[in-house]
């Protein structure tokens, strides 16, 4: 099978789902609606004031020792340095077709699509894989590592813009399905990645500098783990508790953290978006701005998008805040508000980017097994018995998807109206208040899954 | 939040997931006929239909009739036209695969159409 070199859908690969259908459209749309009156009705006058955002949790002890094993970092640190050696590997010595290259499923398929839906099913996955952890802390075994500098005050704004030029790689660039520059992006981050964490410590780079790190600890509060630690860092207890309330807990605020979370909201709809009708009108509409620009016309009017999407998303969303804030009645820090509700938005980020990718998850991941007979396509025979594996479609069947897409889609947004409602109550301590401030967030939340569906629903179409 | 609501809740959602499950299976189960398909690929390029619909478990018979010799792929069902100028090349299957599979001039990737498999 060929590569279809222009579907620059989820960075590379042919896409296996079909547009939801019609009327399961126009169903899930309206349960969308009445489901959510439904909550409010229910949640009115339930859980105000500053316990409202408590949550059960259940200790689990048998974690305890696991959790503070070192085995499960160096396994998984282990797995993280194979993978990103087999990006670069592969990447530089591997085909030049994407489809016959390790590099590319391990980028976007096992790490971008599938790691964030593991994380927020399981939890932080990326503390025990990530690379870098893992070379710095088995240098600092043998070596003595002080910073040296002191980071400056940048809150989260360098892996905001770190996270965004990724999502440009993958999105805008039409490079995100060439290995070989996949693997110089994954070097150069490397390089800046260790040298910030030498330079400014490991803790204060990767809290404010590293994307991923930001990332996967914002998916990871949607997940069910949740540990104390002692005076001293060391793991005091593993608990676990309902999916989404972690996002509740106390978190930093801030506009460089609410843009972050809108990033994430707004990439992952412009990656669906980018292969809608709309979008192909968008460009052509454009077309006598960017044709002339040659080859370097394509990222600009995507980037051009992209950064449009974000700012729409960005300003309702601020638009919709000022209205929660009114209706609640109650004199409260701006951007501690912002931020926190901002969390209550991320449910709705992640189903989208599990219904998105299923398909793309369950069957393109795949394609890597038969490359493992020859993964730089060099003629190799390391393991035969796989060459010949053809990928099992059955999970990717059109219906399962789509009743997997609506049950994801709709749970999502059911959690994330309860969240809010649960912020509200936090917030604005009475339940008269609390229920009036949760209509306009009820309303912005009913059209970013509107939005999602709609996405879903939408033919599928290539850029040429 | 109360064990009332809680169950409230549920059972809310329980009935939506249900009942659209439903709504997939009646709108499903349509495949099983014969189709059969003529198509013009004209320059190596341009498709006409460009769009195939069929139902899953459908029995498929693309013709397909080029202007230049060449290929004239199939994806997710892998199948090959292999064509030559003037003469009609034609493929019988059974489309047991739901997917919107593209279908491509072989040697340069340009797109030409869409087979598109429903439930």
């Amino acid at each position: 099978m060929t590569l279809a070199a222009q579907i620059l859908l989820h960075g590379f690969g042919p896409r296996y789902d079909l547009p939801i259908a019609t009327a399961l459209y126009l169903y899930a749309a309206g349960g969308v609606v009445f489901i959510s009156f439904v909550l409010v009705v229910l949640f009115a006058g339930d859980r105000v004031g500053p316990n409202a955002t408590e949550y059960p949790r259940r200790a689990v002890s048998w974690l305890v020792p696991i959790a503070r094993s070192p085995w499960p970092r160096i396994v998984g640190g282990t797995v993280g340095l194979i993978g990103f050696l087999t990006v670069v590997v592969a990447g530089f010595f591997g085909s030049t077709n994407a489809f016959y290259n390790p590099a590319e499923y391990v980028v976007w398929i096992y790490f971008w699509a599938l790691m964030v839906i593991l994380s927020g099913l399981l939890g932080n996955l990326w503390y025990l894989f990530s690379p870098w952890t893992a070379i710095y802390d088995a240098l600092a075994r043998v070596v003595r590592i002080e910073p040296v500098w002191k980071l400056p005050d940048v809150g989260v704004w360098p892996a905001t813009a770190a996270y965004f030029s990724f999502a440009c790689l993958e999105l805008t660039t039409g490079m995100a399905n060439r290995p070989a520059i996949v693997a110089i992006a994954a070097i150069v981050y490397t390089v800046i990645t260790l040298a910030g964490m030498f330079l400014f410590g490991r803790e204060e780079w990767l809290e404010h500098c590293e994307a991923f790190t930001i990332l996967f600890g914002i998916v990871a509060r949607f997940g069910p783990l949740e540990t104390d630690r002692d005076e001293g860092g060391k793991i005091s207890a593993v608990y676990v508790r309902p999916w989404g309330v972690g996002l509740l807990k106390p978190a930093p605020s801030g506009w460089d953290r609410v843009l972050f979370v809108i990033l994430m909201l707004s990439t992952l709809a412009f990656d669906g978006i980018s292969a809608t009708p709309a979008w192909q009108d968008f460009t052509v509409a454009l077309k006598g701005y960017w044709l002339p620009l040659g080859a370097f016309g394509l990222f600009a009017v995507r980037t051009f998008g992209l950064i449009l999407l974000t700012v729409a998303f960005l300003l309702i969303f601020i638009t919709f805040m000022e209205a929660v804030i009114y209706l609640g009645q109650r004199k409260v820090d701006l951007k501690a508000t912002v931020s926190s509700f901002a969390l209550t938005l991320v449910p709705i980020a992640l189903v989208y980017n599990a219904a998105h990718n299923f398909s793309y998850v369950v069957v393109s991941s795949q394609y890597l097994i038969p490359l493992l007979n020859d993964p730089l396509q060099k003629g190799w025979h390391l393991w035969p018995a796989v060459a010949s594996f053809t990928p099992n479609f059955a999970l990717a069947q059109a219906s399962t998807v789509w009743y997997a897409d609506i049950v994801l889609i709709v749970l999502g947004h059911v959690i994330a109206v309860f969240l809010s409602h649960l912020r509200a109550g936090e917030r604005f301590r009475t339940a008269q208040r609390a229920l009036l401030s949760q209509y306009p967030m009820l309303l912005l939340m009913v059209l970013y899954t509107m939005t999602s569906l709609w996405i879903l629903a939408q033919p599928i179409t290539r850029e040429s | 939040m109360s064990r009332t609501r809680v169950l409230v809740v549920g059972a809310v959602l329980v009935i939506f997931f249900v009942a659209g499950g439903i709504l997939i299976y009646v709108n499903g189960h349509q495949g099983g006929q014969n189709l059969t398909f003529n198509v013009t690929v004209t320059g190596a390029t341009t498709m006409k239909p460009d769009t195939l619909p069929a139902h899953q478990n459908d029995t498929v018979t693309v013709n397909i009739t080029s202007d230049t010799d060449g290929e004239v792929h199939l994806h997710e069902y892998d199948i090959a036209f292999d064509t030559r100028a003037g003469q009609m090349v034609s493929h019988t299957f059974k489309a047991d695969k739901t997917c919107s599979c593209d279908i491509e001039w072989e040697s340069t990737g340009h797109p030409l159409g869409t087979l598109v498999v429903s439930p």
